[in-house]
């Protein structure tokens, strides 16, 4: 229940493009498991940055 | 077995053209109109799409995306197929395929019908599809970057411009119809309203107080929202409240200028950030509800298939079918903007090479769809009551009484007391001339949900169906500034350097300061107009938008050419000859057309004509005389710089030597060490 649960957050994250910060931190393990790692707060400070300063995400 | 439930789908979509074909009754039901347009798609998709991508663009699943060559745990993430299909579909919905098919129903429901259906297989999904594919084989470039890497710096350059100026028009009309959706109506005003604390409340939740847990604080804003959404009916009946959220247009208009300048310089976590989630929620789950609703309720099509206006005398808006239908429906058959959406966030996620046909061509059919079901809930509105609404009030007379009788001469019925009693239903003080689509879209959708739920919600459905489109557009207008003023500052920088500083805050705020002042002198100049406004500036943002295609297919035709596949390079070279057809007539029409109506020229002469004589005082006059001239020189501007892209791509198809498909990876290798 809990998994499905989670896997139903991640699910609504990438479809509205939300920061997930647990794939990111999946990412960082496994690729560069000796680089350190964003906290929540600058990964999602970081996320806001990169996703509002470019193109447009929306369309009308 | 596969084969035969592709055949029976084929043979379904035939018989919903079959009946549509053969009508000659009526009335239709909306259940042929779904057949033939999901069948046809269908089809589509498992022919054209499937030739395009193993002929056309050579998908290859041995070939790593992007998203695992590049994978940061950040925007390059590998995305499951279905997912990305509805976030790319999120993306690119909006309230284009919803206003649209609307306006366009004045001709009836034929030309909308067969041109959503038939645009969007051979044009819009193929644009989509190939710009997609396209940027995710050069490691996700935008569609400004591959017209400069392919075609050309200049190239680049009027691309970038052709972009500013369509966002430009964009905002406007799409403020317009908020407008148009909100004046004199204090529920909405109330509901909108409640939507920038709520947003502000968001914003602190998930940026200060539980930093990053955006999940918790939307679904929190989701519940508030619709608290804001009842409550509005008590504000609006209350002596004391109502008259304070009754607002006119140009008020609205100023209000909705000044949140956009301030949403645009502000941090985004406050304002904008938390509304996108928001908007984006709400959209889902209102297309999804729309669809379950046509779905179930099969409402019947009282619009006949084809209307008397398809000779250019129609109220909603003037010039003939062709080629002013085409224009009118742009999202939902084809749309340029989407070009800039798939070479931005999506082809950063896609997991394997051959989901692109899915997500890019499948994406674009779904937005199709939802366009078909917006003229279906207009085109199920009773005739009288679609024209009532959507034909500005000078067309209908200037009173209900002259506009049951200019309705009766256009040959169709509204009884006295029938728009008062629908207005009353939905908790609106009047619907007469709410021109902009929204209103109407509204009207539809709450009796296909009252169908489905039962009667006694109408006004809440029509209220929940205008804080959805207004959310969503005025959504667009934060982003679509910000993104503008980026855009702005990146061309400003080239002349003067500090300009491109998107860090110095002086230049973010005379940048954004000069996209709102654009839009904005638009959209006052629509909401001010006698006519409404929906009638002259929703051709010129059509026009924009399909000329803005026009550039996306001649970036597409440069890739396939590219990439050796020269002799499939018809696939958009189609639609974009069509698209240079339409947008050139109706280009050409706006402004030389000797009708008035239509003509922007011809508008501004016939007013100095009456210059002091009629109506209207001088300085009005005067400031519509302008208006008129401004709106002619920007679409002869739109023409030139679009024609300037198309020939300048054509030059690059003759000369460019043809590659193959090894060599496109070299390419993109190169580009790639070039930017590291």
């Amino acid at each position: 229940m809990r998994r499905l649960l989670a896997r139903l957050a991640t699910l609504l994250r990438r479809l509205s493009g939300m920061p997930d910060y647990a794939a990111y931190l999946a990412h960082c393990r496994t690729a560069h498991p000796d680089r350190p790692v964003l906290d929540e707060r600058a990964f999602f400070e970081e996320y806001l940055a990169r996703r509002y300063e470019g193109g447009p995400t929306r369309c009308c | 077995m596969h084969r035969l439930a592709w055949i029976l789908v084929g043979l379904l979509g035939a018989a919903g053209w079959g009946a549509i074909a053969l009508h000659r009754g009526e009335t239709i039901n909306a259940a042929w109109l779904v057949l033939a347009a999901v069948g046809t798609y269908l089809v589509a998709y498992r022919l054209y799409a499937r030739f395009i991508a193993s002929r056309v663009l050579a998908l290859d699943d041995g070939r790593p995306t992007p998203a695992h060559r590049l994978a940061n745990g950040r925007d390059f993430v590998a995305t499951t197929k279905w997912v990305l299909f509805g976030h790319h579909f999120a993306a690119i919905a909006g309230a284009g395929p919803l206003v649209g098919p609307v306006l366009a129903a004045q001709f009836g429901y034929l030309p909308g019908t067969l041109w959503i259906v038939i645009g969007v297989i051979l044009g819009g999904a193929v644009q989509d599809f190939v710009i997609l594919a396209g940027s995710m084989r050069r490691d996700g470039k935008s569609l400004g970057q591959m017209a400069r890497d392919e075609i050309g710096p200049v190239t680049g350059i009027l691309a970038m411009i052709a972009i500013l100026a369509i966002m430009v028009i964009l905002l406007a009309v799409l403020a317009l119809v908020v407008v148009r959706a909100l004046e004199d109506s204090p529920w909405g005003v109330f509901t909108i309203a409640c939507t920038i604390p709520i947003a502000l409340v968001m914003g602190f939740w998930m940026k200060v107080w539980r930093p990053g847990r955006t999940g918790e604080a939307t679904a929190f804003g989701v519940a508030l929202l619709l608290v804001a959404l009842v409550a509005g009916r008590h504000v609006a009946e209350s002596a004391t409240w109502g008259p304070l959220f009754t607002l006119d247009g140009e008020t609205i208009a100023w209000a909705i200028i000044g949140y956009g300048f301030v949403a645009s310089v502000i941090p985004v976590w406050m304002l904008l950030c938390p509304r996108d989630y928001l908007s984006t929620f709400l959209k889902i789950g209102t297309i999804g509800a729309l669809a379950a609703g046509i779905l179930l309720t099969l409402p019947t099509i009282h619009l006949p298939a084809l209307t008397p206006f398809i000779d250019g005398t129609g109220p909603v808006f003037a010039g003939a079918l062709f080629p002013f239908c085409f224009i009118t429906i742009a999202c939902g058959a084809i749309s340029g903007f989407h070009a800039l959406v798939a070479s931005g966030t999506t082809p950063k996620m896609l997991d394997r090479e051959t989901d692109a046909r899915l997500i890019g061509y499948g994406g674009m059919l779904m937005e199709s769809f939802v366009a078909m079901m917006a003229l279906i809930a207009a085109a199920a509105l009773d005739p009288g009551v679609y024209f009532a609404m959507n034909a500005p009030l000078p067309a209908l007379g200037g009173s209900i009484e002259t506009a049951i009788t200019t309705i009766r001469g256009w040959g169709f019925t509204l009884e006295p007391g029938q728009m008062e009693a629908l207005a009353a239903s939905v908790g609106e003080s009047t619907l007469l001339a709410r021109t902009g689509g929204a209103p109407s879209l509204a009207v539809g959708m709450a009796q296909i949900f009252s169908g489905v739920f039962g009667g006694g919600l109408t006004a809440l459905w029509y209220h929940f169906a205008i804080m959805f489109e207004a959310l969503f557009i005025l959504t667009t207008v934060d982003t679509g500034t910000r993104v503008g003023r980026f855009m702005f500052q990146e061309l400003a920088g080239q002349v003067v350097k500090p300009m491109g500083r998107t860090s110095w805050y002086p230049a973010t705020v005379v940048a954004s300061a000069a996209i709102v002042a654009g839009w904005g002198w638009f959209l006052l100049q629509g909401v001010r107009d006698p006519m409404g406004g929906i009638n002259a500036l929703w051709p010129l943002f059509g026009i924009s938008n399909q000329l803005l295609a026009a550039v996306a297919l001649s970036v597409g035709t440069t890739l396939i050419i590219r990439r050796g596949a020269r002799r499939h390079a018809w696939i958009t070279l189609l639609p974009l000859a069509w698209l240079l057809v339409i947008t050139t007539t109706a280009s050409w029409q706006k402004v030389w057309h000797t009708d008035p109506r239509i003509g922007f020229l011809s508008r501004a002469a016939q007013l100095r004509d009456t210059l002091g004589t009629a109506g209207l005082d001088v300085a009005t006059t005067e400031r519509l005389i302008r208006n008129a001239q401004v709106n002619a020189t920007l679409t002869a501007l739109f023409l030139l710089v679009t024609w300037a892209v198309v020939l300048a791509s054509a030059r690059s198809w003759t000369r460019s030597e043809t590659r193959d498909a090894r060599s496109e990876d070299a390419l993109v290798a190169v580009g790639r060490q070039a930017t590291a």
